[in-house]
């Protein structure tokens, strides 16, 4: 291990002294001051310190990953370029702790900025809002919206695929198909049936209601408080395009069979612009013992418009679950994750790829995976008609490779929702515990099995 | 039979990309070294020395044949303990200072912190780089880069040191250092598998010597063996009379023999030597040689002392290989007096003087040879 560490160290040297790293540390520590200044976000306390914290962490994440991936690489091409390999392999050193000691040390190195800059994102973040002129209203709008670690509560998906399918099957009865969805293929058809019954499922006409029940709510305080985050679409836009709404929230269950509730109800009347994303606060003690929660939607018979949540943001219950400091740090141990992925994808292309290769390779594997979403969407309409090459090439790779926009930690930190240590552990366990370990495994491999010396007659 | 490095039929073939064998740099080589023997391997450049010496250290990888050090793998780290590199060129890591460099290398070794310290510090002492001890060795000259690096290949008092081209880029001093420490270190039971084509860094202070071209042995055998002229006398004698000189060359005419009667010369690196030691006596300045005469100097009052080598070199010589002849190092005479010249090489490689330019005798150191 010793031998580890001695290699370990002199990395960290010359990552340090060959000011690899300074062009990057520099950056940041201009940039971090600047963005804390310039951020405005929706001109609100809380929007700045959400723009600063997004772009920050962003920042350092995306700096920090360049700095390892040029780090890593440079310093083992650079030694079997230069030679210093002839030197340190003939010494009592086997090649995989020499490998090992890259690594280490290039890790080394991205902890120690990690935390320093993270640090200042911290710091800048927390203490702000005091130079910021934050009124009251915004510390509590912050200390409830922002700095918190707030678990979304969604209503689940229901399966609605045998009701399309039966809606296909009364079209085709009635004759009807050809009315509505003339020369369209049956697979489309049935998407836009499937797409229509689940709004169905969170729509309300008007002087109807919806109910949505959850289970296993627990309050880190259960005196804290719930927010109801919401937007609401309409089918027919009403005159002053509000939508008048009655709200009841809490154990509604005895209510169905005539009986006493056992939690206090929160009821309230509403008023609220369409299409918009609205926010009210309900006290934490609605939610019954046993974790379950209901919350009731009437719409207004004055409305006379059917009002539909739209699926991907249209109803969330939020609650606070955990600290915003632990779920920062959380958020700097994903970020962590991908520094990892990274020095082992660059040990792995240094230990055979020259170092412009090396570098190119690991910069298509991280844009690859931190627009993966993007890719995997675009090439999906392709692969639609080039199925069976798409499936089992691009897509395979693209799944293969660690997806970084799927573990982003400042969408987290921005909607001061929680990222759960089960995100943490399992993104560690996919990430380093297969994908890291699978790719410092074959670059060991291909270094201990390759000529270290060049050819010189 | 042990021997500290062995060969048993080792081929190297570099291929191209298509694995079409291109060039055979080393051809069915088969050497066999002994411990405590100072072996030269010679050969023009491009002779596959080198590569010979990367396949024993597991750099390269043979196309057949075996490599041997300590009758092990060079690439195993139980071997590597007991081997010194220093290979063609010193490969630094620019960045580090010099006693940084050491510190290095003394940590892959495992070796304990105050005995790396204590061996550092005497290191640098021996190769006169302690004044600059605090400097990136990407500051230094090719020379001083040598310096560290053979203080590299020494930090673990190694039992067997393979030097590749070792006075490469070295002042004549520095190149009398090393010849001067490869003589100490073979005195004290050490290996030394010697590597160049400098013929007189060789001849100086090698037991036996393979000439390789081609990668393969052209010639192999004792120093001594393979150069002494069976034919040929060389008498040196102190100052003579010109009759003297004049009954000499009637007796060898009598016997039927050639003789040719000079006042031999002294050589040009001791020549050096001398004015530059004499230079620096007067402290003279200079930019940075300050270091350059250390080793000699270290050497030449160090080892009846036995100060810092003896704390570098364990006392305990390796142990000779039971039934082999100890080897006498021709380099065990004392280097510093002047060798006889050659006047036969030397003639072959100056313009012959004209008649009547013959040196004076009187007063001198004659040679007859």
């Amino acid at each position: 291990m010793h031998r580890v560490l001695a290699v370990a160290a002199n990395t960290v040297k010359q990552i340090l002294r060959m000011k690899i790293a300074v062009v990057f540390v520099l950056l940041l520590l201009v940039l971090l001051p600047a963005m804390a200044y310039s951020a405005t976000g929706d001109g609100t306390v809380k929007g700045r310190l959400q723009t600063f914290i997004s772009y920050g962490m962003s920042l350092v994440g995306l700096l920090l990953a360049l700095l390892t991936l040029f780090g890593v690489t440079y310093s083992v091409t650079s030694d079997l370029v230069h030679r210093q390999v002839d030197m340190i392999l003939t010494k009592p050193i086997r090649r995989h702790e020499f490998l090992l000691g890259k690594f280490l040390g290039v890790l080394f190195v991205d902890a120690a900025l990690l935390v320093g800059l993270s640090a200042i994102v911290f710091g800048v973040t927390v203490y702000g809002p005091r130079f910021m002129g934050a009124t009251e209203r915004d510390r509590v709008q912050l200390a409830n919206e922002f700095f918190t670690a707030r678990k979304g509560l969604r209503p689940k998906e229901v399966d609605v695929s045998q009701e399309a399918e039966q809606e296909y099957q009364k079209l085709v009865k009635n004759r009807e198909l050809d009315q509505y969805f003339e020369g369209v293929p049956k697979r489309i058809v049935m998407a836009r049936l499937i797409q229509q019954k689940r709004l169905e499922k969170r729509a309300a006409a008007a002087g109807r209601d919806l109910v949505w029940e959850f289970d296993g709510v627990h309050l880190a305080d259960p005196n804290g408080s719930l927010f109801v985050r919401f937007k609401v679409d309409v089918s027919v836009n009403p005159q002053d395009l509000q939508v008048y709404s009655k709200w009841m929230i809490g154990d509604l269950r005895p209510l169905r069979s005539g009986g006493q509730p056992q939690t206090p109800i929160y009821r309230a009347e509403r008023k609220d612009q369409i299409r918009t994303a609205r926010e009210f606060e309900v006290s934490g003690q609605v939610v019954a013992r046993d974790g379950y929660l209901a919350v009731g939607f009437f719409n207004d018979p004055a409305n006379n418009t059917v009002v539909i949540f739209p699926i991907e943001d249209g109803f969330e219950v939020l609650y606070k679950a955990g600290a915003f400091e632990a779920n920062f740090l959380r958020a700097v141990a994903l970020i962590f994750v991908k520094l990892v992925f990274m020095a082992a994808l660059g040990i792995f292309a240094g230990s055979f790829l020259s170092f412009p290769v090396a570098v190119l390779l690991c910069l298509v594997v991280f844009l690859t995976g931190t627009v993966s979403g993007f890719v995997l969407e675009s090439f999906g309409y392709l692969g639609s008609q080039l199925s069976v090459v798409y499936e089992y090439s691009l897509k395979l790779l693209v799944q293969v490779l660690p997806q970084f926009d799927q573990i982003s930690p400042t969408g987290f930190l921005v909607a001061g929702r929680l990222i759960p240590w089960s995100m943490v552990a399992w993104t560690g366990v996919a990430i380093v515990g297969l994908k890291a370990i699978l790719l410092l495994g074959v670059g060991l491999w291909v270094f201990r099995s390759r000529e270290i010396a060049r050819a010189s007659v | 039979m042990d021997y500290a490095v062995e060969t048993i039929s080792l081929t190297k073939t570099f291929s191209d990309l298509w694995g079409r064998a291109r060039v055979l740099a080393v051809d069915d080589l088969n050497l066999q070294i002994r411990t405590n023997e100072v072996f030269g391997l010679l050969g023009p450049n491009g002779s596959g020395k080198t590569t010979t010496l990367k396949m024993l250290l597991g750099l390269l990888y043979p196309t057949q044949g075996r490599a041997m050090i300590f009758g092990g793998d060079g690439a195993d780290p139980k071997i590597n303990t007991r081997i010194g590199y220093l290979p063609e060129e010193s490969y630094l890591y620019r960045y580090l200072t010099c006693r940084e460099t050491l510190e290095f290398y003394g940590r892959l070794f495992g070796l304990a912190r105050r005995v790396r310290k204590e061996r550092i510090e005497a290191l640098l002492d021996m190769v006169g780089l302690k004044a600059v001890a605090h400097r990136p060795v990407g500051t230094f000259s090719k020379g001083m880069a040598r310096r560290i690096g053979l203080a590299q290949a020494l930090i673990n008092d190694p039992d067997l040191l393979i030097l590749d081209e070792p006075t490469t880029g070295l002042d004549p001093i520095g190149t009398r250092q090393i010849k001067d420490l490869i003589v100490t270190l073979s005195q004290r039971g050490k290996t030394i598998l010697l590597c160049s084509h400098l013929l007189a860094d060789v001849e100086d202070v090698c037991d036996r010597i393979a000439i390789l071209y081609g990668g393969k042995v052209r010639a192999e055998g004792k120093v001594e063996d393979l150069l002494r002229q069976a034919d040929r006398r060389q008498i040196t004698t102190g100052p003579l009379s010109d009759g003297v000189v004049s009954r000499i060359r009637q007796m060898v005419s009598s016997e039927g023999a050639d003789c040719e009667v000079s006042a031999p010369l002294e050589k040009l690196e001791t020549f050096f030597i001398r004015i530059v030691s004499e230079a620096q006596a007067q402290s003279q300045p200079t930019s940075g040689a300050v270091s350059t005469t250390r080793i000699g100097d270290f050497l030449a009052q160090g080892w009846d002392r036995g100060d810092v080598l003896d704390s570098l070199v364990h006392s305990e010589a390796a142990e000779p290989t039971p039934g082999v002849e100890p080897q006498v190092s021709p380099a065990s005479r004392p280097i510093e007096t002047p060798a006889p010249i050659r006047r036969d090489v030397l003639d072959h490689l100056v313009n012959p003087g004209q008649e009547g330019d013959e040196p004076p005798t009187q007063g001198m150191d004659e040679k007859v040879a």
